[in-house]
């Protein structure tokens, strides 16, 4: 399987590892009243969905960087891979409604 | 005081060997100072390298060259590069912290790390059994620099020049790697 990074281009999949949903960028907010819910919604609660799925990947043997991948989970075919760090700031500039300025993205 | 001083060796004890279309020679009289960018210091830091190396940032995958020192500079991962130069003394970040100050976080990188050169015209032979890589030139010319995996052991690898490549290991596993190339090689040369 091959990951096409999107600042080192297309690299084969044993350079990484798989490091579970991407729904873990999503971390509650410890001081919410229904943290302890929240928690144990985030640590155990997964979808696991026939077709398109969103998942972290480390690219432990090339640039150290986490990338978010979405998969086809039946196919393995691979439709988008973005910076991890370029989704999280994107996610944080939506929640404080400043304009998105990413696009790193690679299909 | 002690009356004795203790000599460094290097990862391979000076390795140097000859096969049919290809050379394994280990490289010992380079320096490596990481380079780890303070958040939002990008620009500032880019200007104090053009400043004293008159040498920019590099982008992923290329080399960044300059004269002074025969520096090379490239990126290894987000926010952080690696800085090799001429030096065999035992301070090397003081070499680079004289020029660039405090406009970043210097680690010294050289006994850490083992250099080996592939050269010749079978460089590529020997090399695409263990590197998943493209090195085509095509697709991987003179100048370009990429982190990988060989033999499970993290290599990066740079193209420095025609039918030369330099292989960047660590020295704990430094003989592993070697005994990986030295099969390779081998295995490139004529069956009698």
């Amino acid at each position: 399987m091959i990951i096409h990074h999107p600042l080192l281009g297309p690299r084969d999949a044993s350079e990484f590892v798989y490091k579970g949903d991407a729904s873990l960028i999503n971390r509650p907010d410890w001081q919410a009243d229904n943290a302890p819910e929240l928690f144990h919604d985030y640590l155990y609660l997964r979808d696991n969905p026939a077709g398109e799925h969103q998942e972290l990947w480390y690219h432990e043997q090339g640039d150290r960087s986490w990338l978010v991948v979405t998969r086809n989970t039946l196919t393995h075919d691979i439709t988008n891979v973005e910076l991890a760090r370029d989704v999280a700031f994107a996610k944080q500039a939506n929640k404080s409604g400043r304009v998105e300025k990413s696009g790193r993205g690679k299909k | 005081m002690p009356d004795y001083t203790l000599t460094a060796s290097t990862p391979l004890d000076g390795y140097s060997r000859d096969f049919v279309g290809v050379s394994i020679h280990e490289v010992n009289d380079r320096a490596i100072v990481s380079i780890a960018v303070p958040k939002h210091g990008e620009r500032e830091l880019a200007k104090l390298l053009t400043s004293s190396y008159q040498i920019e940032l590099p982008k992923p995958g290329i080399l960044s060259v300059a004269s002074r020192d025969n520096v090379v500079l490239f990126n290894m991962a987000q926010d952080q590069y690696f800085l090799v130069f001429d030096y065999t003394g035992n301070t090397a970040t003081s070499v680079v912290r004289n020029l660039l100050g405090d406009t970043a976080y210097l680690t010294d990188q050289s006994d850490s790390y083992v250099w080996v050169r592939i050269s010749g015209t079978n460089s590529r032979c020997l090399l695409e059994r263990i590197c998943p890589l493209d090195i085509h030139p095509s697709v991987f010319p003179v100048g370009s620099v990429a982190r990988t995996v060989m033999e499970h052991l993290g290599t990066t690898i740079i193209h420095d020049a025609e039918d030369s490549f330099l292989l960047l290991s660590a020295r704990s596993s430094a003989h592993s790697f070697l005994e990986a190339i030295e099969t390779s090689a081998a295995n490139t040369e004529p069956v009698n």
